[in-house]
């Protein structure tokens, strides 16, 4: 096919005078350019077609050539270049998911809401309200009118915690029959419910001193527990959140992208170049790798631009560190695409792949979440091989704790070993000839 | 009736093709299985062996029963390290909490002078840090109090307030995440098998051969939802019996039936969803971005992995519209809450609605983009 259009379009197209003319136009346009294409394709693959084998000399060595290496970039940047739907997305992508998982992944826990069952309304149970209804993180809703409506309330999880004050309570306390306070806490999700009991325990100790109680002051403390939240004086999660969000998305974007641009030829069939070409496997990958190792590290300048813009996350430590880290972050993960696409032979397969062997080990076990240190078994094994564990360290460092090269080199060093076993790995994989 | 042979036949053949992908048929095994077994084990959401070290600068027996306080599986056994070395392996985060007890420190406590003991936390482990410095401070009070007062009886309190955790008395993490590694599953699972079936038609160009066969586009488009969303709802459901139940003992409260009636109603939802992406992508590269920017959020805002309440009113609000929120919603409500259908239903009814919506949506869509091919 020369040209699809309305015949009008094409006389107009080639300046012809009828439609005639103008496919002869095109027909001639076309032969030049199949004469031109062997030319270009000797160029980029440093060797001349027709003559086989090593005999052709020059510099271009049969095991290693930059020149054919940079072919392979030059032709996956094109790609990307004339792609702008994916090009637009990758960047505004990241952008769009920084905003939404930085605001959105959140480990305060608050605006809890509670219902009570005050079956004794006596100044003592009222008392208590009146402290729970001081604490900031819970809100109150519609008292409840029984306990059945107080087990649907939880089992519906329209409530986060019930509380039950026993009918007597305030004449209980006043006789000295210690009296007790229900307090039911939703444990669907754990570590709200662990916290859930910590606030109501911290407002607990504060009714114990509420004058309507008339207990003698406690005895005096014997000693003092000073907590100091390092790094993080407020206990702000946005903090660890917003660097944990750009060793996520380093981890994720770039990695598909390649596993992506690898699988697709094998199942689109341009593999082939690979198969008849002179191009070798290092070449071939290391080729393809380059574009998206840059893709990512511009997509690593954009969220820390956020970071410190719409997040202000200010970075205490050193940037170029931060650089460096994420430079050889981005290499290793597109090597993980890399080698996830070497045993894989469908898109779908290596995008699921993909997505599934990172998300997973990224979110749980590379310390963003919980710290690496606290890790057994499996979820450990899992962490120490993957390489977001080595740069969680140097994010959170470099941005909450104001480390610099000195403290971190030993976290690059490890992350730096990431490259080459991945890129040597893909290489076992990928065969030079169909099977 | 040729219509539903035609939509049942064109289903058959998605099955085929996504059984003869061996690679994709162990990823799928791996995400429902390996993936949800090493879920259940994660410790995210608990204090469970927290690194600590103590700076003993006294050097005392109070100081020695302080440290031995500290137990599995919450603490790991506490290092001894140098007042120097606090800074560098905080730094490196070789201990999540640091407790510095002062010179002098049993002897203060002996004269009532209330001496004062440090307690360091590295803040940027956020879950951890905040129970564990609680519990901490518990720990070292109630050791305190054991070593100066064996004889002394303990005062009681005139009150007593009792918090129960419901549905999950222990409050283990593994519980929460195992079944929430399924539901993350479930929505990654079928946007991306039924997109990239689209996709991959288009990219092949047999979508042609499809198209020019007596068959419509409404029909090529309900045959790869329900292929693809029997296959996500076969493997959500075996998982559910055979790892979670079976292999890791977890117990689940409420109706599986009921439960698998929602995945079944979502599983439209999140297929169409794919369908329309792939409507929108032309490549596959495409497609994978275009999925990362909607299934991300659609999972990790949902609620499965942090709490709904605690973002901002205004990204409430906008997941409130995304099925998965209602998934997540009814999810928990049934498996850990054992809640029945009256107490779901609303939340049924949400992803019912919006599910149709797409539905129509992406055959509309499809439609279209297919007539523009031929």
């Amino acid at each position: 096919m020369l040209i699809t259009g309305t015949p009008a379009q094409i006389v107009a197209s080639r300046g012809a005078t009828d439609l005639e003319d103008a496919f002869i136009r095109y027909l001639k346009e076309a032969e030049a350019a199949r004469g031109a294409a062997p030319k270009a394709a000797e160029e980029a693959f440093g060797a001349p077609m027709q003559t086989a084998g090593p005999a052709a000399g020059e510099e271009a060595s049969p095991i290693f050539s930059f020149r054919r290496l940079f072919a392979y970039s030059i032709r996956e940047a094109l790609e990307l270049r004339r792609d702008p739907i994916r090009l637009a997305f990758a960047v505004i992508g990241t952008t769009f998911l920084m905003l939404i998982f930085g605001f959105g992944i959140t480990t305060d826990v608050d605006n809890l809401s509670w219902r009570v069952l005050d079956r004794d309304n006596s100044p003592e149970s009222r008392a208590f309200l009146a402290e729970l209804r001081g604490s900031p993180y819970f809100t109150e809703k519609a008292p409840l009118k029984d306990a059945e409506e107080q087990r649907r309330a939880l089992k519906d999880g329209s409530v986060n915690a019930t509380i039950e004050i026993p009918p007597g309570f305030g004449r209980g306390l006043k006789a000295g029959r210690r009296p007790e306070i229900g307090a039911w806490v939703d444990g669907a999700m754990p570590f709200r419910a662990a916290t859930m009991r910590d606030y109501l325990t911290g407002v607990y100790q504060s009714y114990l001193r509420d004058p309507v109680l008339n207990i003698a002051p406690q005895e005096k403390r014997r000693a003092h527990v000073e907590v100091r939240f390092r790094y993080n004086q407020s206990f702000d999660s946005i903090y660890a959140q917003v660097p944990g969000t750009m060793a996520l998305e380093l981890a994720l974007i770039p990695a598909i992208l390649m596993a992506l641009a690898v699988v697709r030829e094998k199942e689109l069939g341009t593999i082939t170049n690979l198969y008849v070409t002179p191009v070798t496997r290092l070449e071939f990958l290391a080729g393809k790798q380059l574009p998206y190792i840059a893709l990512a590290f511009w997509n690593f300048l954009l969220m820390a631009l956020m970071a410190w813009l719409v997040f202000r996350v200010p970075m205490k430590g050193s940037f170029l560190m931060l650089a460096a880290g994420a430079l050889v972050f981005v290499s290793a993960t597109t090597g993980y695409g890399m080698f996830i696409s070497s045993f894989t032979r469908t898109q779908i397969a290596a995008l699921f792949g993909t997505a599934i062997l990172t998300v997973l080990p990224a979110t749980q076990f590379s310390g963003m979440m919980v710290p690496v240190s606290s890790l057994r078994g499996f979820p450990a094994f899992m962490g120490h091989i993957f390489p977001m564990t080595y740069f969680v360290p140097i994010c959170v460092g470099t941005y909450t704790k104001g480390l610099g090269f000195a403290d971190l080199i030993g976290r690059l060093g490890w992350l730096s070993l990431f490259v080459p076993a991945l890129l040597l790995l893909s290489l076992l994989f990928l065969r030079k000839q169909e099977r | 009736m040729q219509a539903l042979s035609n939509i049942y036949w064109l289903g058959v053949k998605e099955l085929r093709s996504f059984l003869r992908d061996y690679v994709l048929l162990g990823l799928v095994f791996y995400a429902f299985s390996l993936a949800v077994t090493a879920q259940s084990q994660s410790v995210s959401q608990e204090v469970r062996n927290a690194s600590i070290a103590i700076v003993d600068e006294d050097r005392s027996a109070l100081s020695r029963q302080i440290a031995s306080g500290f137990l599995p599986p919450y603490f790991n056994k506490p290092q001894y390290i140098e007042e120097r070395d606090i800074d560098r392996l905080m730094n490196l985060g070789r201990f999540t909490f640091v407790i510095d007890i002062p010179p002098y420190f049993e002897r203060d406590v002996r004269a009532g002078r209330t001496p004062t003991l440090q307690l360091l936390v590295d803040a940027t482990a956020m879950v951890q840090a905040g129970l564990g410095s609680g519990y901490a401070s518990q720990i070292v009070n109630d050791e305190i109090d054991r070593f100066i007062s064996r004889s002394e009886p303990v005062p009681k309190l005139p009150v007593n307030l009792a918090i129960r955790v419901a549905f999950n008395p222990n409050v283990t993490t593994g519980w929460f995440t195992s079944v929430m590694g399924i539901i993350n599953n479930i929505t990654m699972l079928a946007i991306i098998l039924a997109g990239a079936a689209v996709v991959r038609e288009r990219e092949h160009g047999t979508m042609d051969h499809l198209l020019v066969m007596p068959l419509t586009p409404f029909e090529i488009a309900l045959a790869k939802v329900w292929a693809n969303g029997l296959i996500i709802a076969v493997a959500a459901g075996l998982s559910l019996e055979f790892v979670v139940q079976g292999l890791l003992r977890i117990p689940i409260n409420g109706s599986v039936p009921l439960f698998m009636l929602g995945v079944c109603l979502y599983l439209f939802f999140a297929t169409s969803i794919g369908i329309f992406l792939a409507t929108v992508a032309r490549t596959m590269p495409q497609l994978g971005l275009l999925y990362m920017l909607v299934a991300m959020p659609m999972n990790i805002l949902s609620g499965s992995n942090t709490p709904l309440d605690s973002q901002p009113a205004w990204l409430r609000t906008v997941m409130q519209v995304s099925p998965s929120t209602h998934f997540v919603s009814f999810a928990q409500a049934i498996l850990y809450r054992g809640a029945g259908f009256y107490e779901v239903w609303p939340r049924f009814l949400a992803v019912a609605l919006i599910a149709s919506l797409f539905l129509a949506l992406a055959v509309l869509r499809f439609r279209r983009v297919t007539e523009q091919a031929t």
